[in-house]
């Protein structure tokens, strides 16, 4: 195969406007797979991913397709698409040259279109633009093709009418591929570097590495070393996926594969490293990520405490193929030890939390999630907080500063007061509304991190009716009134259970979390006061009231043994609890804190 | 050594709803293959120790025939009592008449357990039994003629809707029967009954609390001792059989559905009637090591407001209870108290007994 004849792409797209869908289907065309063998969205492997028809994880699929008498290699590699995975989008673009840019014909530009494409841009990558449901009976192709021309900057003649439900039109844009993405660099010849653009853990094989072949070639039985890490090992197998398991003697400049070596130590490999051999070597590191910073923060602890080094296990497990996940030991005396995990935002913790309970079967408790705050002290030294727990004293801080994100949130202009109502109440500052069209805007907002945390996205689509999209980035860090209300259970603070909250709002927080938990504890031998505070000022309280009854009111020769195998089981019950100072808490009730506001 | 032995008499003219005890419709035919089975297991296992207690209960015993209640009294005879022995029997409001009493007094019995449960017409319509208080106190008076002195009734309250005014009543209107015990149960709705499967849920665990302490100060007011969570006697008229239980001593358990402890091993025997009449008694044992019999000891001996004797349990286990369970804690709190030798749940707590049970075992 020519070198020329390679294409490296990505497809690109909003959430819902059919990029797996359409996926599917040049797969189909280039018969990586027959009618027979489609199974619905074929790159998303997780359940998770079906599930949610989202796509999480990064897969690369190698496609042959014959086009003027030529033979040509396709790369395909997924991105996610929803916003708290740009991290891995930026990845996978990186392994790219080209990205097709998918707009739904009867939404139109998205919030999420537009934070992608900015991503691809910066990568320099060749962007087809792409308008895709063009069956629906509410496509209107005229105005996408406008918005396409007027927002973004598209030439109508550029973009490529197709369906990926019928199939109309993917023909010609897998001909548009091959004509417009260029091929990558040849560089066989040069020192060999290849960028580990993913991993993940085969219980044979150890590691598998997903690499983009940059420079020179690599063989089976190379010995290759990870630069960053400086650790060799050597290749038993290489191949890449069409998208069964396809193995290759060797990889070369300009394709996409995967490597495996026997590496055992999962700490040893990190995504956006670079492989090189020893027979061919390098010594330059090829540009990896910018690296995520981690948003949001939240303590994990298992509920049983005796499986703390499987919940280590677990997360060193999803780190590898998912670099952005940070997590530092955490120890809380209520709760015992843990770990301090930061998330790049909350749909990225709710798959991790998910993945932790369903592919490693942990039973997990969860603190209410932290943004990080600085606090700017007396002394003019700046101290980072990520936990509420970290909060300096009272007396020694001059003021705290808030993370705030600039948001895209596009939508109807019937819903602008709606919105504005939503962002106001969310502490939003105001900057300005950017008309599309006359019916679609685009508002940015500087909000705090912290606001849309918890329900701020939720909140959107049940304003708008679900016509609006949402889309930020972390703009900058501003003064706020900011104070550490902590959770008092028979007047003992919980430390698991303080947050940190804005003055104006720390009343009915305060009162929203007293009283879900004493919905949500049990009650107990003796009356339990609980209650919110500011310092020593109790801002709200509630009382649960003593446990009145648990005795057996029958118990003679005749049942002796059934009583007490029933007290066996008030007992196994018992263990699912955290005994917090005197208080036997449930785990629900620390997940009632975090759900619904 | 055992002293204590059970019978259970499986067969009822109605079944109560809340019942879940081993128990069917009452059929001769049954009722006699039973009793040359029943006469059967005891020959099996009884060693010819002399008994103390004797207490036939069911089921409703008082259901059988004069005919079927002599062939019960020439199995009974078989057992070699005590010249203090107790002997009750358990009787239902409706089946009581002189010569039942009079049968009931040629076989021995010396104590008689009354089902009278309540007297409210709602709380009994719920229950699917029928008493009057009028009934209920000429049937007493004819068993005090026929010269029974220990006289036990058996009452049930918080049930599904009740009010606290109707234990009130049944509370007043029992004690107008002056008997010697009085059982009163908290209902429990127990799996495969009629009430739980008919979705009724039990009431409010404080109104439950009130009723529950408003019994305990009537009938202490009245001169009872509160000795178990649920029973109340006259000092002296203790019931000495379910005491035995509580001591956690060794009893023979005979019958269908009936449970025994012999030799170190508790034992339940089959609720199935066919492997019953076929000799095969015995469904499962449960091997009574000395770690699982301090524990029972605790459940059991917990129950009764005097408590444990640290000493005896001392002696018994040659291990000092404290050393055996961590009870600083609940100590601590006055959930337990220890005096005069005896380790008890502080009286106010007594209520909360599983939950204080719960943080030792």
């Amino acid at each position: 195969m020519k070198e020329q004849n390679y294409r490296n792409f990505s497809i690109i797209a909003h959430i819902d406007h059919g990029k797996s869908t359409l996926a599917d289907r040049i797969l189909e065309i280039t018969h990586a797979v027959d009618k027979r063998e489609m199974k619905e969205q074929l790159l998303d492997n997780m359940d998770l991913e079906r599930e949610r028809g989202i796509t999480i994880k990064l897969n690369a699929v190698r496609l042959n397709y014959n086009y003027n008498g030529d033979d040509y290699i396709l790369n395909l590699i997924d991105t996610p698409g929803h916003v708290d995975f740009s991290y891995e989008v930026s990845r996978s673009l990186a392994a790219c040259d080209g990205a097709v840019l998918v707009v739904d014909a009867a939404q139109g530009i998205e919030a999420q279109t537009l934070a992608n494409l900015y991503l691809a841009l910066e990568q320099d990558l060749t962007i087809i633009p792409v308008i895709n449901k063009i069956d629906l009976p509410n496509a209107n192709i005229p105005k996408v093709l406008n918005e396409l021309e007027k927002v973004l900057g598209f030439k109508k003649e550029e973009v490529i009418l197709c369906s990926g439900k019928t199939g109309e039109g993917v023909e010609e844009l897998v001909k548009a591929i091959i004509e417009r993405v260029p091929a990558p660099k040849n560089n066989i010849g040069a020192p060999t570097r290849a960028l580990i653009f993913d991993s993940f853990f085969d219980s044979y094989r150890g590691v598998i590495l997903l690499v983009k072949m940059v420079d020179g070639k690599i063989k089976v039985g190379d010995t290759i070393e990870l630069l960053n890490s400086k650790s060799d090992f050597v290749v038993s197998s290489l191949g890449y996926n069409t998208p069964k398991t396809v193995d290759t003697n060797e990889l070369v400049s300009g394709e996409v594969g995967f490597i495996a070596a026997s590496i055992k130590d999962i700490s040893t490999v990190s995504v956006g490293d670079t492989v090189t051999t020893l027979q061919n070597h390098s010594d330059i590191p090829l540009d990896g990520y910018k690296e995520m910073k981690p948003m949001v923060f939240s303590g994990i602890f298992p509920t049983e405490p005796n499986r703390y080094d499987e919940l280590k296990e677990a997360l060193e497990k999803l780190k590898l193929n998912d670099a952005s996940l940070t997590y530092e030991p955490e120890t809380s005396e209520a709760l015992g030890f843990g770990f301090r995990i930061g998330f790049l935002g909350l749909l990225h913790m709710d798959i991790i939390m998910t993945r932790l309970e369903r592919e490693f079967n942990l039973d997990i408790i969860a603190t209410s999630p932290s943004v990080i705050y600085k606090a700017v002290l007396t002394d003019g030294s700046i101290v980072e907080i990520d936990s509420p727990n970290k909060m300096p004293d009272r007396t020694k801080i001059k003021y705290i500063e808030e993370p705030y994100i600039y948001t895209n949130i596009i939508s109807p202009s019937v819903y602008i007061g709606s919105i504005m109502e939503l962002c106001q109440n969310k502490r939003g500052i105001y900057v300005n509304t950017e008309y599309i069209d006359e019916e679609r805007v685009n508002i940015h907002y500087n909000i705090p991190l912290s606001e849309i945390v918890y329900d701020f996205y939720d909140k959107l689509k049940s304003y708008t009716k679900g016509y609006a999209s949402f889309d930020y980035e972390l703009s900058k860090y501003l003064q706020s009134d900011l104070v550490k209300m902590d959770i008092l259970l028979n007047g003992e603070i919980v430390d698991a259970l303080s947050v940190i909250v804005h003055k104006d709002f720390a009343y009915s927080k305060g009162r929203t979390i007293v009283k879900k938990l004493r919905e949500s504890i049990p009650r107990q031998m003796f009356q339990v006061p609980i209650q919110a505070s500011i310092g020593t000022k109790v801002i709200a309280r509630e009382t649960l009231s003593a446990m009145r009854k648990n005795v057996l009111a029958k118990c003679y020769g005749g049942d002796v043994s059934r009583k007490r195998k029933l007290l066996e089981k008030q007992k196994e019950g018992k263990k699912r609890m955290k005994m917090v100072g005197s208080v036997e808490v449930p785990q629900e009730a620390f997940l009632a804190i975090l759900k619904d506001e | 050594m055992n002293q204590s032995v059970y019978i259970h008499i499986p067969f009822c003219r109605k079944l109560c709803s809340y019942c879940d005890f081993c128990k069917m419709n009452y059929n001769s035919i049954f009722v006699s293959k039973y009793l040359g089975s029943l006469s059967a297991e005891i020959k099996d296992k009884y060693e010819g120790e002399e008994i103390s207690t004797l207490y036939i209960g069911g089921g409703t015993p008082s259901c059988l025939s004069t005919s079927e209640l002599e062939a019960l009294c020439k199995i009974i005879s078989t057992f070699k009592l005590k010249e203090d022995y107790e002997f009750t029997f358990e009787c239902n409001i409706g089946d009581i008449n002189s010569d039942l009493l009079m049968l009931l007094k040629n076989m021995g019995v010396n104590r008689l357990s009354i089902g009278v449960e309540s007297f409210d017409s709602d709380n009994l319509e719920l229950m699917n039994r029928y008493c009057t208080f009028e009934d209920a106190y000429s049937k007493i008076e004819l068993c005090r003629e026929m010269g029974f002195d220990n006289i036990n009734i058996d009452l049930i309250y918080a049930l599904p809707n009740e009010e606290f005014k109707t234990v009130k009543k049944d509370i007043e209107l029992a004690l107008k029967l002056k008997p010697d015990h009085i059982s009163t149960y908290s209902l429990i709705l127990e799996d495969n009954t009629l009430l739980k499967l008919k979705g009724y849920q039990s009431i409010d665990e404080e109104l439950d609390y009130k009723m529950y302490n408003y019994i305990i100060r009537k009938l202490t007011e009245k001169g009872y001792v509160h000795y178990e969570i649920s029973n109340f006697a006259k000092p002296g008229k203790e019931s000495r059989h379910n005491l035995n239980c509580w001591d956690n001593n060794e009893y023979y358990g005979f019958g269908l559905g009936a449970a025994g402890y012999f030799e170190g091993v508790r034992y339940q025997n089959t609720r199935n009637l066919t492997k019953y009449l076929n000799g095969e008694y015995v469904l499962e044992n449960e091997l009574v090591t000395k770690e699982s019999k301090m524990k029972y000891e605790l459940m059991l001996g917990l129950r009764k407001l005097k408590g444990i004797n640290i000493k005896e349990f001392h002696d018994k286990y040659n291990e000092n209870i404290q050393n055996v369970f961590d009870l600083n804690a609940l100590m601590k709190n006055k959930d337990l108290i220890l005096k005069d030798n005896y380790l008890f749940i502080n009286p106010k707590k007594i209520y909360l007994m599983n939950e204080i049970l719960l943080k030792i075992l």
